[in-house]
């Protein structure tokens, strides 16, 4: 996904500057941890078991939809699976695991995961990245795959389908993370009527079939993850950053993180703070800043000073090669010190923080 | 999508072959110490027509006729872009990373999927970071890595599905041996870049929690998190960092422990990695 961004290496060591300051002054006039204004909504394609549609300030739009078919489960060791773990049992004298702990073996491959991004092919490795980024985050708390299991013989596959409907003027990340969870939220499967390792019978009836993730009952403790992108320049760190601000950013890293909510206590009146984050996956993102073009400091421009003094521009071409000098961009080089992405997570975990108002935010969608 | 250029083996409704007669130890506990790192074997300049290229081989289990994981990796360029390319004031890098077809249990295609897709994307932002691309304006470097036997070819890795986990101990490997065949192809770094694991696994006996670098995803009961990272060492700095999975709420384990025992392990393999390339200088000087 390395776009060329039209920037002159002036333009960038001026947003670069800008943005290191404390408190950082964003292009966009946004503080360093709000997120663009958004619109969304749900429940908008009737052919889905679920969908979504999420529109940014700047006039990207993605729309997920989640269809789900019924498949066989298939035993990796073929129609004698059954006879060998008989006979691996048998013969080892170990258990082999309770019957009831493979009663609900799930796998990750249940969950496909497809993104289509105007202008990219679809088997790019850019979006290959994104899709496999997203599709990790969700299978990581390994709740989604159990919810896909019906019986020992059948099970769910899910397929997810995110298609970015504006060109990609930002890395996409966030908002097809935010579209995905909407998505996911508002997916109905039909209501199981058979019993055991039949085979699955489904009620018809559309109105009985219950969410996916249900929102109240005991089983309201998981949600699906969201991923955010944040950016570090310099000293600051900036959330949801736009494409110039993520072509001057030093590194960039997507944090996937999912709420569980603790179970209250019976009958305590506590206002509901129960809200757990907790760290999924993380990803680098390679940061498109390190295919900018360079600053010549002018005092090394033979137009700008008009002399060929050439000993001393070979003396300053070796100078500015180790040194970076103030106001001349210079792509990043080097990886990021750990410290630096350590603060990135811990702005990210912080209570009450960027991801707690996302999610009150995803929260007052309207699922329908 | 199908490939039509090639006649290819049947579509997948074959299955691998079930042997009884193997010995049924699927308990195979792991023997180093928590803190080791598995032996490694790397050369480079194996492919005399590549630019640089390198061999890494990672040792399999004691006592297992089961394989460990063996890479190659070669480095073609820096060479001129194609005509038809668009002016880059840098080294433009691209990276493919592919499975052989009988590296893994089950037949992978000619074709790369998206785990290989995937695997090629993090180690391009690992070695990214590390190599000084405006030394080599308007030029392109292709690396290529391919694992010619991954580590779950047995049996018990597909029964147990762990191959997952797996997915970090290749990226960890491939930027071992790409970050050496870079070094042999002559190309400016800022740095060696070595990759390590480190995981956080839960074994049979109780339930305990542990840290251990270099994981082997079948020598334990069950992995609950692992983390893979692209470490520069001069440098002290992260070129790419990957982590997955479920950390307890409480206790001790957190991610920057996980972290920094993956960077503890990155730093056992560049000194793998320094030894070869100092190894090769004196057998050319002498």
């Amino acid at each position: 996904m390395a776009q060329q961004t039209l920037l002159s290496p002036a333009e960038l060591a001026y947003l670069h500057s800008s943005l290191s300051l404390s408190p950082p002054i964003r292009p966009d006039g946004r503080t360093s941890k709000q997120f663009r204004p958004l619109t969304a909504e749900t429940g908008i394609l009737p052919g889905t078991n679920g969908s979504a549609r999420v529109c940014l300030a700047d006039g990207t739009e993605a729309i997920v939809g989640v269809k789900a078919e019924i498949e066989k489960t298939a035993d990796p060791l073929g129609d004698d699976g059954e006879r060998y773990r008989e006979y691996v049992k048998s013969a080892s004298g170990v258990g082999g695991g309770d019957a009831d702990e493979d009663r609900r073996e799930a796998r990750g491959e249940w969950l496909e995961m497809t993104v289509e991004i105007p202008g990219l092919r679809d088997d790019d490795a850019g979006t290959v990245f994104l899709a496999e980024l997203l599709r990790e985050a969700l299978l990581a708390d390994g709740e989604l795959a159990r919810k896909l299991w019906i019986n020992r013989r059948f099970h769910w596959r899910l397929y997810l389908d995110i298609l970015l409907i504006s060109p990609p003027l930002s890395y996409p990340l966030p908002l097809l993370s935010l579209t995905t969870h909407l998505a996911l939220l508002a997916t109905r499967l039909p209501r199981l009527k058979s019993e055991g390792d039949e085979d699955p019978m489904f009620d018809d009836d559309w109105e009985a079939a219950p969410f996916l993730y249900p929102r109240q009952g005991a089983a309201a403790g998981s949600r699906p993850s969201i991923t955010l992108l944040v950016v570090a320049v310099g000293d600051s760190i900036l959330f949801d950053p736009s494409k110039e601000e993520l072509a001057v950013a030093d590194s960039a890293l997507a944090v996937s993180l999912c709420e569980v909510r603790r179970e209250r206590g019976q009958g305590s009146m506590e206002v509901d703070s129960g809200r757990e984050l907790r760290l999924v996956a993380m990803r680098t993102i390679d940061p498109p800043s390190r295919l900018t073009p360079p600053g010549v400091p002018s005092t090394a421009n033979l137009a700008a000073s008009g002399t060929a003094d050439v000993p001393l521009q070979q003396k300053q071409q070796q100078t500015a090669d180790e040194a970076p000098q103030e106001g001349v961009w210079k792509a990043p080089l080097g990886g990021t010190p750990f410290a630096v992405l350590d603060s990135i997570i811990q702005a990210v975990l912080e209570k009450g923080g960027v991801a707690d108002e996302v999610l009150d935010g995803l929260e007052g969608v309207d699922l329908t | 999508m199908a490939d039509r250029r090639r006649i290819n083996g049947p579509g997948g409704s074959t299955l691998p072959p079930v042997y009884d007669d193997t010995e049924l130890d699927a308990v195979s506990l792991r023997q180093r110490a928590p803190d080791a790192i598995r032996p490694l074997y790397l050369k480079t300049g194996v492919t005399p027509s590549a630019s640089g290229s390198a061999y890494l081989e990672i040792e399999p289990r004691e006592g297992k006729h089961g394989s460990g994981m063996k890479l190659a990796c070669t480095v073609h360029g820096p060479r001129s872009l194609p005509r038809s390319a668009p002016f880059s004031p840098y080294m433009v890098l691209s990276t493919h990373v592919k499975f052989a077809p009988f590296a893994t249990k089950q037949r992978r295609g000619y074709l790369r999927d998206s785990s290989e897709k995937d695997l090629g994307t993090l180690l391009e932002t690992a070695l990214r970071g590390a190599m000084i691309a405006d030394r080599w304006p308007k030029s392109g470097v292709d690396v290529v890595v391919t694992i010619i036997e991954g580590e779950s070819t047995r049996q018990d890795a597909v029964e147990r599905r762990v191959e997952e986990w797996d997915a970090m101990n290749v990226l960890g490997g491939c930027i071992t041996v790409a970050s050496a065949a870079i070094a042999d192809a002559g190309i400016d770094c800022v740095d060696t870049v070595s990759g390590g694991v480190a995981a956080l696994v839960a074994d049979k006996d109780g339930g305990e929690l542990s840290m251990v670098l270099d994981p082997v995803a079948l020598e334990h009961e069950s992995v609950l998190a692992a983390c893979c990272v692209a470490y520069l060492p001069n440098r002290d700095e992260v070129t790419n960092l990957w982590f997955r999975g479920q950390l307890p709420s409480t206790g001790t384990h957190n991610y920057q422990t996980l972290v920094s025992k993956a960077v503890q392990a990155s730093k056992g393999v560049h000194g793998l990695i320094s030894a070869s390339l100092s190894e090769v200088i004196e057998n050319s000087q002498a």
